[in-house]
């Protein structure tokens, strides 16, 4: 009984950690500088956390089922080459060819994942090298920056409505559409019990390998967008562009609380999880920590959140 | 590869061979014979002294880093700190021999420390994925990007340059027409090979692959093997570090990219399974070859070196896919 007691009180704490996380962070920095606290600020904060979020979004539903996806960074910048090289000739439609790559690549290692029964990270490792490698071959190894044209065609990413930046508002309808997505449809219901438990799911007839292969559509494809987004705000794009957003990406995930695990997790959870992220970035750079350095400090967050939520009794035997 | 289920047939009966030496051994080194004839037909140069020796350099680093990835696959785990502990190395390296940024000039007390630090990082990943039971690719992603942060803080984004003239010598000295750095890769796979076939470290490697909950039974201290192979893996990066730095003459930031990709494609082409227990460093040998000998015959013909990291990825795939045993895995993830 008193387990049990204990058991709800950890998941409660659990289940709000991050949040306070969050609160305790921003007040922390309010109170060392307080211009963070101000509307332009926050807003800065929300189209600076924009990518991060979607990039997530993402990979949240491959966790969500117990795999990782390890490919979308090198998916993000690929669509910010396809979008550079493209956006001239097709216009608006280079932003679609762009997203559209990504779901076929997703589909594509969502099968390698499914039907050859490769382990998800390996697959997407793979997968991750031979979209990196289309990059640097299409882009011919450098940085395309974008004209003016296209520029005007990018006002969505980077311009304003009644002083909301527009990177903010498709933020905020990628988290509906993943929200209603992950809680109120059967593909949704089907990833958490496939990641709460493959066996019994797979018993009480849930096809498995399809949702499966969706959620890496998914992931490839809000991947795909990021980049999109990324190349709008920056007006370039390079097979590099988003190379360093795997890790913070996988840290947002985890240190929202969802758990490696698969089985527990919301895009909720994700969104407090991006912006802790983004948070903790306006933090080191306030104390003045090398934007590389601060790898050092998201690896350590990553391994620890990791050790906070995962869920052991699935996996016996960790490997 | 696609032998190995009448190997086993053959193997529970009454065949003295160890298991490490079966005939699935051999769909690799098959594999690489048939290359080297193909290229060699397409461009005779391929079997010239000259590309031997440019194969054997190219090979040296990969060789190093899969001996340490092998130990951590054959225990059924992943290691994807690779490039963060050998830029460490490197970097590390880069600033206590003699170089063009302070005044340090220790020498081969230099590449002790750097094989301490990397057998350290190694140690902390095994501590952290044990201890705190953390999965191996999470706990080795995080420690991956430490390590080159780092690096990247101890540099401050510069280079170091490498005047000690030992160092630059691993790269540029020759023995029998070979660098020395050829020579210390083979002699890190000897000594790799006598820790996997002639120890009792070798022995409980392969047994927790073969069956970790077994191996636990029969009274194999598991984590402590585990922590001692992450351990020993740190040093072999920290080796490909040094390796690394004395090829460029430099340490920077920037030395470990796109490492990891092929180290993990030489173990898992020369047949190493994921799921562990089969396979071994003699077999990451073959795989190293294969990734080089593919890689000369791509650019004896004139393909761009950007294609190669898409044609490695895809040979993890189908690798990966020919060697898995499906019976033994009914959930994916």
């Amino acid at each position: 009984m008193n387990a049990l007691v204990e058991k709800i009180g950890a998941d409660r704490i659990r289940q709000w950690l991050p949040l306070a996380t969050l609160v305790i962070l921003v007040v922390a920095i309010g109170i060392v500088e307080p211009t963070f606290l101000q509307p332009a600020s926050l807003l800065q904060l929300a189209s600076d956390t924009a990518v991060l979020f979607i990039l997530a979004t993402g990979v949240t539903f491959v966790i969500m089922l117990g795999g990782i996806d390890l490919s979308i960074q090198s998916m993000a910048s690929l669509a910010s080459v396809i979008v550079a090289l493209t956006i001239t000739r097709l216009g608006y439609g280079s932003f679609v060819l762009a997203v559209a790559v990504g779901a076929l690549a997703g589909l594509l290692s969502g099968l390698a994942h499914v039907k050859l029964r490769i382990p998800s990270f390996i697959a997407t490792l793979a997968a991750g090298g031979v979209l990196f490698s289309t990059a640097l071959v299409i882009s011919g190894e450098r940085s395309i920056t974008m004209g003016d044209s296209a520029r005007a065609l990018q006002e969505w990413i980077t311009g304003t409505v009644f002083g909301i930046p527009n990177v903010v508002i498709v933020g905020l309808i990628v988290l509906a559409i993943a929200h209603t997505l992950q809680s109120k449809t059967r593909f949704g219901r089907y990833s958490a019990a496939i990641g709460a438990g493959e066996p019994a799911a797979y018993a009480s007839g849930v096809k498995v390998d399809r949702q499966k292969i969706f959620a890496f559509i998914l992931s490839s494809g809000f991947a795909a967008l990021a980049g999109v987004i990324l190349a709008g705000r920056l007006s370039s794009g390079s097979p590099t562009l988003a190379a360093e957003l795997l890790l913070p990406s996988i840290a947002a995930v985890v240190v929202g609380g969802t758990a490696i695990t698969g089985g527990v997790g919301s895009i909720w959870r994700t969104l407090v999880g991006a912006l802790i992220i983004s948070v903790v970035r306006i933090g080191m750079t306030f104390l003045g920590v090398n934007i590389f350095a601060q790898n050092i400090v998201f690896g350590a967050v990553l391994i620890l959140a990791v050790a906070i939520t995962i869920d052991r009794s699935k996996i016996p035997i960790v490997k | 590869m696609s032998l190995d289920t009448s190997a086993s047939a053959t193997d529970s009966g009454a065949t003295p061979r160890p298991r490490r030496w079966r005939i699935a051994s051999w769909a690799p080194v098959i594999v690489l014979v048939a290359l080297c004839i193909i290229i060699g037909l397409i461009n005779p140069n391929f079997f010239s002294f000259g590309n031997f020796v440019r194969m054997s350099q190219t090979a040296m680093i990969p060789l190093v880093l899969g001996l340490g990835a092998t130990f951590i696959i054959l225990m059924g785990s992943i290691d994807l700190s690779v490039e963060g502990i050998l830029t460490l190395g490197a970097v590390i390296l880069s600033m206590l021999v003699l170089n063009g940024a302070n005044a340090n000039d220790l020498g081969i007390f230099g590449i002790f420390i750097v094989l301490a630090v990397g057998a350290s990082v190694g140690f902390i990943n095994g501590v952290i994925h044990v201890r705190l039971k953390v999965p191996s690719f999470m706990t080795t992603l995080g420690v991956w990007f430490i390590g080159v942060g780092v690096a990247n803080a101890l540099l401050g984004g510069m280079a170091t340059r490498i005047n000690s003239p030992m160092i630059r010598g691993l790269a540029i000295d020759r023995f029998l027409g070979f660098p020395w750095g050829v020579w210390l890769a083979l002699l890190c796979f000897v000594i790799a090979l006598v820790i996997q076939n002639y120890t009792r470290l070798g022995r409980y490697i392969y047994a927790l692959g073969g069956g970790e909950e077994l191996a636990e039974l029969s009274g194999i201290p598991v984590g402590r093997v585990r922590i001692m192979t992450f351990t020993l893996a740190g040093i072999f990066y920290a080796v490909g570090g040094i390796l690394a730095a004395a090829q460029l003459g430099l340490g920077n930031a920037q030395i470990g990219n796109g490492r990891l990709f092929t180290t993990i494609t030489a173990v898992v082409v020369g047949g190493t399974a994921l799921t562990g227990g089969r396979g071994g460093v003699h077999q990451t040998l073959i795989g190293v070859l294969i990734v080089v000998v593919l890689n000369n015959g791509m650019v004896l013909m004139g393909v761009k070196p950007s294609v190669q990291i898409g044609v490695q990825g895809l040979m993890i795939i189908a690798a990966v896919a020919l060697s898995i045993d499906r019976k033994l895995i009914r959930i994916v993830k």
